[in-house]
């Protein structure tokens, strides 16, 4: 299958500032792509171009390998969201919808379903002015979905929610992706979005620095699965069984070079009761910076 | 195309924006209206020319729907909706001429509203002083043609100028300056030059009488020229200028 965004040498340069630097990559189609790195490391103008609102100085942009300006219909097969906040004060949430929806030619009746997919129908009428940072946010990813898209892009989606928000976020991306959507999801905290994606794309200063499916990340770099189950040394022989170099430490087995979801088929496949089972983030987050730091003199 | 112009229509609707700008606009041809012809003798008052400055009052419709043009492109910079519009529609002109359109329709029922106020307001007025009206069917023909055609053309050229400035406060700074101040003084000091300007054009369209305007026809092409020339230009501008 052709990728369903690809990057090819893409280059950015405003004067003397290069805010993106002959980055290449591709996403297949049906995964959820974390797009990391911390801020100003350029991926809000990789995306900008990616959606055809910036033009690259050098290199490719494409989506569904066109470049997005030349994709018919694109709400229809593209949802994004660069911003949290692009709504007209005075303009009710369902206005602001009905205005997208008109341009993409579909029915108000469509307005009407994002609206209750984001769990927003109860406020659709009020103007935006009076709507909370959340559910601006979820107006923003209702505006993305109106066309029915089978790629979503969205630019730190988890800027200012609350824990709700982002619990409900990640939820709402995993059943998107669920059915075989593909996701590209920026953040300049890997721990946001952990438990989401599948694959990273780690930039920093415009550079690539890392592309990855994220269970290799984690295995890469010594990462670990923390688990805790009371028949431990029953699970600590399941996974070694399979080849899986197992750590013991403070009543917990920490498995290196897995994923959770392995750990847990495991402890399933051997009938063994867990009591918690966890990727130990900071390790994923300590290399998230170490990758992006050694970068910056 | 037509799907972008529902879009706009609608974005025009559905804000107070264009409530308040109508509201502005009937308040200040009002008042215009009802001081001249109330303060202005009856002797003078029943002049042909003084007649016909009563009734182009309504022709201030333009700046308002000038006004609107600009707000329906700058708002969205402002606000950043243009994201989400240009990610709808990434053919930039087809959105520009989408709001052409939309700011064109708008601009002609500012000029229906300046009309009624000027013409019918002012027409009463004139009946209870019992001065008779001297315009001729021809006078009234120009006038409201050059009313309704100029102000929804300045529609057009709000949402141009709007394209080309994007900054909301300096678009309107610019456009009030232009039609107040600098206009004037190019017609005043210069008026070989200043006939020229999209405002005397529209005058010279509206049958105004000063020997230095140009005639109807000539300015409603002048009028024209402008418009296409300042869309032209924000076009061309909408599609090099990458979206923050």
């Amino acid at each position: 299958m052709p990728p369903a965004v690809r990057a090819e040498s893409l280059t950015k340069r405003y004067g003397t500032l290069t805010a993106v630097d002959d980055l290449s990559f591709a996403l297949e189609p049906g995964t959820i792509t974390g797009f990391l790195g911390p801020n100003g490391a350029g991926k809000t103008t990789t995306l900008r171009m990616l959606l055809g609102l910036a033009r690259p100085t050098h290199g490719e942009a494409l989506i569904f390998e066109r470049p997005y300006a030349e994709i018919e219909q694109p709400a229809l097969r593209i949802g994004a969201v660069l911003e949290a906040t692009d709504f007209h004060p005075g303009r009710s949430g369902r206005n602001h919808l009905r205005t997208l929806a008109a341009a993409a030619g579909l029915p108000d009746s469509r307005v009407d379903e994002v609206l209750r997919t984001v769990e927003l129908a109860g406020a659709a009428n009020r103007r935006v002015k009076g709507y909370s940072l959340g559910m601006r946010q979820r107006l923003g990813l209702a505006a993305a979905l109106l066309g029915d898209p089978e790629l979503l892009v969205l630019d730190e989606p988890a800027n200012g929610l609350d824990p709700e928000g982002v619990r409900w976020l990640r939820d709402f991306l995993r059943s998107f992706a669920g059915s075989g959507h593909t996701v590209l999801v920026s953040s300049h905290v890997l721990a946001e979005v952990a438990q989401t994606v599948d694959h990273v794309l780690i930039i920093s200063r415009g550079k690539l620095v890392r592309e990855s499916r994220l269970d290799e990340l984690t295995a890469g770099i010594g990462g670990a699965v923390r688990v805790r189950s009371p028949q431990a040394d029953r699970l600590r022989e399941a996974l070694e069984r399979e080849g899986i170099e197992v750590a013991d430490a403070s009543g917990a087995l920490y498995a290196r070079g897995t994923t959770s979801e392995r750990v847990g088929e495991i402890a399933a496949a051997s009938g063994v009761v867990l009591h918690e089972l966890r990727v130990e983030q900071s390790s994923l987050e300590e290399v998230f910076l170490e990758l992006t730091a050694e970068k910056q003199e | 195309m037509i799907p972008q112009l529902r879009a706009e229509v609608l974005k025009v609707r559905s804000t107070r924006t264009t409530l308040g700008l109508v509201l502005g606009m009937a308040a200040l041809i009002l008042l215009f209206v009802i001081l001249t012809a109330l303060l202005t003798s009856v002797n003078e008052m029943g002049q042909r020319d003084q007649q016909r400055d009563l009734y182009s009052i309504g022709s201030f419709a333009g700046l308002f729907a000038a006004l609107a043009g600009i707000m329906l492109v700058t708002g969205e910079y402002r606000y950043g909706t243009i994201r989400p519009t240009y990610l709808f529609t990434p053919k930039r002109s087809t959105v520009l001429v989408a709001k052409v359109a939309a700011s064109l329709v708008a601009g002609l029922v500012f000029a229906l509203i300046g009309e009624i106020l000027s013409v019918g307001v002012g027409g009463v007025i004139l009946n209870e002083r019992s001065i008779s009206i001297a315009l001729t069917h021809h006078d009234y023909w120009l006038l409201t043609i050059g009313t309704l055609i100029g102000t929804a053309l300045w529609g057009g050229i709000g949402v141009g100028v709007g394209m080309i400035v994007r900054n909301q406060v300096g678009a309107i700074i610019g456009i009030l300056a232009w039609g107040f101040v600098i206009q004037n003084l190019l017609f005043g000091l210069a008026p070989t030059v200043g006939r020229w300007t999209p405002d005397s054009a529209q005058n010279g369209m509206m049958g105004m009488t000063d020997s230095h305007l140009l005639d109807p026809g000539p300015g409603a092409v002048v009028l024209v020229g402008w418009t296409i020339a300042i869309c032209i230009a924000g076009a061309v501008m909408a599609a090099r200028r990458d979206v923050s």
